[in-house]
């Protein structure tokens, strides 16, 4: 951990001489790529994520559960223990577990299908340390996801319904944003452009340097929600992989940056 | 299921009793994938409202016939504060015009001389040059409190049909907005 937040330091270091010395660049990509580059040079070439990645390496390769087994057969689309380039082609469909699942719900999957582990006991920060390794084997490799099985095809066009639903006090909806004022700024962030820029949806998961944190697309979609004061869906549930397959067959053909490093 | 039943059958009695025949845009498939998101989600999105419906279904924009019974609907709903009066007290109107979790209006406008605004929505800065007349009053109160009956579907919330906000509360923010002896229309407005 020592280590860890010495590149907390590092950050909040660059973070502030860039306040002092620089104008933020207008372009959110662009910015996080300044930070990144100068966070790399205070660090001696580590990104916090690299400590996520390590660690998800770790569970993965270690035997653990009930069953007392790795990660390593777990299969992502390309066959047990193929990890390479598997971030861009999920979600997809599952014949084991007869699911569409996405990056989050097939690592939890096979904790429980591999290593014994009852739902319950599945710690959401072993999920995400372990979606970071898998991304860091995605790096630079396209998003491919093509809905091609009835189940993918049913679940991309809910997702689709569900971008658009409008409900809640604030009459919430994710295209409002996202659609109609693609640019707009409520925050720090412009609101990205979802059905346009291939960007918004291949850097998860993804750390965010303002805040220290690692999020994969379930925390980005729910804090969404949250946001505007509505609850979000529970993490692993099929709102959550409906929205992230529509989302992630707009960003077909980007290639991707992961583990993504952003504000 | 029991549950969402009930407010289905009375939206749907109301929705004809005011003569309008409203469409569901949650399908049996679409509540099936909600409910499956939990307890708490599934309550929020299964009790979407006719109108929100409607934004969905059109998906934000509303063609030529639907656009005029909509708007009518919106400004039937809006309620005004006993007393009539709509300019209320501007240093009332300016925490909530301020504070995120209340009017968050700073976050999308730009205008309040505390705090950076945002730029989703249109400038107001110096919004009381508009004058005080009962009209401006009048547009300025209805805005805030249901905003899809001027512009229908959009991303600003319905403050006072939402229940976000009291009506006693608009006139403060529209006091904050128009009173000449307002912050808002005295100290210059910080901008990014
Ligand atoms: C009130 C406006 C608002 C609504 C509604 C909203 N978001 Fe967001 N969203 C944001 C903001 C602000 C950010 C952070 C800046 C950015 O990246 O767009 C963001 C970020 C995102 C990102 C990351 C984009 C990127 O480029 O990294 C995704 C994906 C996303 N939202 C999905 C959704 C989904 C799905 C919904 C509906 C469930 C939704 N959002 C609803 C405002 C909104
Ligand atoms: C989520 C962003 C958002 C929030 C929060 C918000 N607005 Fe708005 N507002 C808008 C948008 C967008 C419009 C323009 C509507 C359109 O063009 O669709 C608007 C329009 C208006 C207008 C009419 C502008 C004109 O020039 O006639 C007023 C007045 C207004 N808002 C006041 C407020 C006040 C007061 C609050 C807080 C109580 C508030 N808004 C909160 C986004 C927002």
């Amino acid at each position: 951990m020592g280590r860890f937040w010495r590149l907390v330091g590092a950050a909040v270091l660059a973070l502030f001489s860039l306040v002092v010395l620089a104008q933020e660049e207008d372009d959110p990509v662009k910015e996080a790529e300044k930070q990144k580059k100068q966070l790399l040079e205070q660090s001696g070439g580590i990104l916090p994520s690299d400590l996520y990645v390590e660690q998800g390496e770790q569970l993965f390769k270690t035997k653990r559960g009930p069953k007392n087994a790795s990660l390593e057969a777990c299969d992502f689309g390309r066959g047990p223990g193929k990890l390479e380039g598997v971030v861009g082609r999920l979600p997809r469909y599952f014949f084991d577990t007869r699911k569409v699942e996405d990056l989050d719900s097939r690592i939890r999957s096979c904790m429980i299908r591999l290593q014994g582990f009852q739902p319950q006991e599945i710690k959401r920060s072993d999920v995400v340390s372990i979606a970071f390794y898998i991304a860091s084997l995605s790096n630079e490799q396209p998003v491919a996801v093509r809905p091609l099985m009835p189940q993918e095809k049913k679940l991309y066009q809910l997702g689709e319904q569900l971008f658009y639903l409008r409900a809640g006090p604030r009459d919430m909806g994710c295209a409002t944003c996202h659609v109609s004022y693609v640019g707009k700024r409520a925050g720090v962030l412009p609101y990205s452009d979802i059905l346009k820029d291939k960007r918004a949806a291949s850097h998860w998961p993804a750390f965010r340097y303002s805040n220290d944190q690692a999020w994969t697309m379930a925390d980005r979609i729910r804090a969404c929600y949250s946001n505007l004061s509505m609850p979000a869906p529970d993490f692993y549930s099929e709102p959550i992989i409906a929205l992230t397959l529509f989302m992630n067959v707009q960003a077909s053909g980007a290639q991707m940056d992961l583990p993504g490093f952003i504000r | 299921m029991r549950r969402f039943y009930l407010p289905t059958l009375l939206l749907m009695l109301l929705g004809l009793a005011s003569g309008q025949t409203s469409q569901s845009y949650i399908n049996a498939e679409l509540q099936r994938l909600i409910q499956a998101g939990g307890q708490n989600y599934a309550n929020v999105l299964l009790k979407q409202a006719p109108d929100q419906a409607l934004c969905s279904i059109h998906r934000n924009k509303l063609p030529a016939e639907v656009l005029g019974p909509f708007i009518e609907e919106q400004r039937k709903s809006i309620k005004y504060p006993a007393d009539g009066k709509l300019l209320g007290d501007w240093k009332q109107g300016e925490p909530i015009f301020n504070t995120l979790a209340r009017g968050n209006c700073f976050s999308c406008h730009v205008g309040s001389p505390l705090n950076i605004g945002g730029n989703v929505g249109p400038s107001l800065e110096k919004y009381g040059q508009r004058g005080t007349s009962e009209a401006i009053q009048k547009y300025t109160y209805e805005v805030i409190y249901n905003t899809w009956a001027y512009f229908p579907c959009t991303v600003m919330y319905r403050f006072g049909h939402g229940g976000l906000l009291k009506p006693e509360e608009i006139t403060h923010v529209v006091a904050y907005l128009l009173d000449p002896a307002s912050d808002f229309n005295t100290k210059p407005a910080l901008k990014r």
